[in-house]
C-alpha cells in the first residue's frame, strides 16, 4: 500500500510541467486583463476653506481601489475639509503577532498629504491573535482581554512612531459605553482607562509629539445595569473617577442630531446635538475644561423611514445651523467631523442616509450645501422642484 | 512486466490517488464543521431585531411590531418554538450573531459578500429595490420606455443615481428631482411627470395611502432583504430556509407583506 501511495505521489509529480503551463496561462491572462485606473498623485495641494474646524469621517481603509481612495479626499479637499477620521483597524495592519502590514495606512497617509488634509485616526478592532481562543468561546473583533493591552498599546506606539509628523492625533477605540463595542460585554468605565492609561504612556514615549484623545462615547439613554451599554454622561463620569483628566490630551466626543434641530436644549434623558454641552459640564466639574474637544462623528440622517431620520432639507439646515453654533458658543471646540463621506459600497438600509456623497461618488444635496458654506461661495439655485399642485 | 500487469498497477495507482484526495477532503470538511448541537441552544428563536425601521420594526406602546417581527413569529411557528425578541442597533447586529446572542437576525439587511465566511443568508423574504411607478391609463412598462417622457425622483437618492445611469444609455427624458420620495410619487400621481422611480416600500406605502390612483410598478433594480444566520449552525440555516419556502408556497409571506405595506 506504501509503494501505491509513493508512486500516486510519484505520478502526481510527474504532471510537474501541467502545473507550469497552467501557470503561463494565468499570468499571461493577468497581462491582457485590463489595468486598473491608476492613481497618480497630483501637484500638493491646499484646502481652501472658511471653517477650519470642518472635517469629515473617512472609510478609506475598507478600498480595495486607490483612485476610490485619491477620489474620495479630493472631494473632501473641495468641500473644504481640512482634516479627515478615518478608522485604522488594529486586525488588518497586524493579523499575526509581530506581522506588520503598512501598506494600505501609507497609501491613505500618501493621498491625503498630496490633498493637503489631515487624518485624525482611530485605532481599534482586535486581530484574533490578541483574543481569547475561539474555540473556547465566539468572540467580536471588538474584545479586548486584559492581558492584550500591551499588545494593542504596541501597536499604537508603532503606529504613532511611524507617522509622527503626519499623524498626530490618535483616537484609542470607539463608543466603549456600547456593549457590542466593548466585546459584547458588560461595558467597564474603569477597564476603559486601565487601557488608555497603558496606550498613553505606550504612544507617547513613541511619539512625544502625539495627541491622545479618549474614545467617544455613542449617545445613548441606557441606564447603568442595561445589557446594552451605559448612558454616555454616566460612563463619561465614570471615567473621570477612574482618572481620565492623566490619561488624555483631549477628549472625542459623538453628539448627534437625531430628529431635533442643533439649538434644541440639552437634557440628561434629551439625544440631541447640545448633549456635547452636558459632556463639557463634566469636565468642567472634574478641572479638566480647557482640554481640547473634537466632535469626531455628528450629522443628521436624511433615510426616508428611518426613526430618526430628517427631511434631506431639515438635514441640511440642521448642520448648517451646527456648523455655526459651534463656532459661536463652543470655544472649546477644536473640530467638528460629519459622519460619513461615503461608504465603499451601500448598506442598501438607513446608514446610507448618512453618506454625503454616494459610492459612485454622486454628491448630495448636503455636499453641495456644506461646500457651498465652507468654501464662502452663495448657496446654488434650489436642488430640487417644488412639490406639484 | 506484461502489458496487463502493468496496467493492473497502473489502476492501483489511481485508486491510490483517489483515496488520498477523498481522505484529504474529508478531513477539511470535518474541520470546517462544527459539532452537532442543538437546533435552538436556548430553548427559543432569538432574533435580533432593529426597531428604528418602521415598518419592518419599531417600537409602539413600549412593544416591538412590524412586519419583521410578524415575520418571526411565523418562522417561530415553523419551527414549533417560542419567540424571544432581541432589539440591537444597526452596527450591532452581527456581532450579536458572532457571540450567539441571537440565533438569527431579521433587520432589513442585504447579504453582504463580505461576511459569508461567517454569515449565511436566506431566501429573500422581501424585495425593497427600485420600482417605476406609472398610472395605470400610461403605463410605462421599463426604463427603456422613457425616452421623450419625464421622471420623478428623489434628489440624491438611489432613484436619482439610476435615472442618470439610464439617461447614459437611452435617448434623453426629462429629469425631475424633488425632496422625498413621496413628492416625487405625488407628481406622478397628479401628472406632473410621466412616472416616478422610487423605493418598493415607498411605492406601496403610497399606494396604500392613495388607494384611488391606480397605478403599474415595475421592478428596474433589486434589494432583497434576507434573514442572516451563523455559518457555523448551518442546520438552523436550511431550518430558516424550509420555513420561509413554506411560508411562499402557502402565501403567508405575502399576507404579511400585504397587511404592513398593502398590495403587489
Amino acid at each position: 500500500m506504501i509503494a501505491s501511495l509513493a508512486r500516486a505521489a510519484w505520478m502526481v509529480a510527474g504532471h510537474w510541467r501541467w502545473f507550469v503551463r497552467v501557470g503561463v496561462a494565468v499570468a499571461l491572462l493577468q497581462l491582457i486583463a485590463p489595468a486598473p485606473p491608476r492613481a497618480v498623485l497630483e501637484p500638493p495641494q491646499t484646502v481652501q476653506t472658511q471653517d477650519a474646524q470642518l472635517c469629515v469621517h473617512t472609510r478609506l481603509m475598507e478600498e480595495v481601489d486607490e483612485w476610490k481612495i485619491q477620489r474620495t479626499l479630493q472631494i473632501v479637499r473641495e468641500m473644504g475639509a481640512p482634516t479627515i477620521v478615518e478608522f485604522f483597524p488594529w486586525a488588518y495592519i497586524e493579523p499575526g503577532e509581530d506581522d506588520y502590514h503598512w501598506a494600505a495606512v501609507d497609501r491613505i497617509v500618501r493621498h491625503a498629504q498630496n490633498q493637503g488634509i489631515r487624518i485624525i485616526a482611530r485605532l481599534g478592532l482586535v486581530p484574533a491573535w490578541a483574543r481569547p481562543n475561539e474555540d473556547e468561546r465566539p468572540t467580536t473583533l471588538n474584545e479586548l482581554p486584559v492581558e492584550s493591552f500591551p499588545d494593542f498599546a504596541e501597536f499604537v506606539a508603532r503606529f504613532a512612531e511611524r507617522y509622527a509628523g503626519q499623524i498626530d492625533h490618535l483616537i484609542i477605540w470607539n463608543e466603549p459605553n456600547l456593549s457590542f463595542e466593548w466585546g459584547y460585554r458588560p461595558v467597564d468605565p474603569a477597564a476603559y482607562i486601565d487601557l488608555l492609561r497603558v496606550v498613553y504612556e505606550a504612544a507617547h514615549r513613541a511619539n512625544p509629539g502625539v495627541t491622545i484623545l479618549s474614545a467617544p462615547l455613542a449617545p445613548t439613554l441606557e441606564p447603568a445595569g442595561s445589557p446594552n451599554g451605559m448612558s454616555d454622561l454616566l460612563y463619561f463620569e465614570a471615567m473621570y473617577e477612574a482618572g481620565l483628566a492623566d490619561v488624555s490630551d483631549a477628549i472625542a466626543i459623538h453628539p448627534y442630531g437625531f430628529t431635533s434641530p442643533p439649538e434644541a436644549a440639552p437634557g440628561f434623558d434629551a439625544l440631541n446635538f447640545r448633549r456635547a454641552e452636558l459632556l463639557h459640564d463634566i469636565m468642567l466639574r472634574y478641572g479638566d475644561a480647557d482640554k481640547p474637544v473634537y466632535i469626531t462623528e455628528t450629522g443628521w440622517n436624511d433615510h426616508p423611514r428611518w426613526a430618526s431620520a430628517v427631511t434631506p432639507s431639515l438635514r441640511i439646515a440642521y448642520t448648517l445651523d451646527a456648523l455655526d453654533y459651534t463656532q459661536r458658543e463652543w470655544p472649546w471646540l477644536q473640530s467638528l467631523c460629519l459622519w460619513v463621506m461615503r461608504f465603499p459600497a451601500p448598506t442598501n438600509s438607513y446608514p446610507d442616509g448618512f453618506t454625503l456623497v454616494t459610492p459612485d461618488f454622486q454628491p448630495k444635496p448636503i455636499y453641495d450645501a456644506v461646500q457651498a458654506y465652507a468654501r464662502g461661495w452663495s448657496p446654488g439655485g434650489a436642488l430640487w422642484l417644488s412639490p406639484p399642485g | 512486466m506484461a502489458v496487463a500487469a502493468r496496467l493492473k498497477l497502473r489502476r492501483w495507482h489511481w485508486i491510490a490517488a483517489g483515496l488520498i484526495v477523498v481522505v484529504v477532503v474529508m478531513l477539511l470538511l470535518r474541520a470546517t464543521s462544527a459539532p452537532d448541537k442543538p437546533l435552538l441552544p436556548a430553548g427559543a428563536l432569538r432574533v435580533g431585531v432593529d426597531p428604528s425601521n418602521p415598518p419592518f420594526a419599531f417600537f409602539e406602546d413600549d412593544q416591538i411590531r412590524g412586519l419583521e417581527i410578524d415575520l418571526a413569529n411565523a418562522l417561530g411557528d415553523a419551527l414549533d418554538a417560542p419567540v424571544q425578541l432581541v432589539p440591537l442597533g444597526f452596527d450591532g447586529l452581527y456581532d450579536a450573531l458572532k457571540v450567539e446572542a441571537v440565533d438569527i437576525v431579521i433587520a432589513a439587511i442585504t447579504a453582504d459578500p463580505l461576511r459569508t465566511a461567517d454569515v449565511d443568508y436566506s431566501l429573500p423574504y422581501y424585495d425593497d429595490g427600485l420600482v417605476l411607478v406609472s398610472p395605470a391609463d400610461h403605463p410605462i412598462a421599463a426604463m427603456d420606455a422613457l425616452a421623450g417622457l419625464s421622471l420623478a425622483y428623489a434628489f440624491g437618492s438611489e432613484a436619482d443615481s439610476e435615472a442618470h445611469r439610464w439617461l447614459r444609455r437611452i435617448q434623453p427624458f426629462t429629469t425631475q428631482p424633488y425632496e422625498t420620495p413621496q413628492i416625487a410619487l405625488d407628481a406622478a400621481r397628479l401628472g406632473a411627470a410621466d412616472a416616478a422611480l422610487v423605493g418598493a416600500t415607498d411605492a406601496r406605502l403610497y399606494a396604500r395611502a392613495h388607494d384611488d390612483w391606480p397605478n403599474v410598478r415595475q421592478a428596474v433594480m433589486h434589494t432583497p432583504f434576507v434573514i442572516a444566520t451563523s455559518a457555523r449552525h448551518g442546520r438552523l440555516a436550511a431550518a430558516i430556509n424550509e420555513g420561509l419556502q413554506q411560508m411562499q408556497n402557502d402565501g403567508t409571506l405575502d399576507l404579511l407583506i400585504a397587511r404592513w405595506l398593502g398590495g403587489a
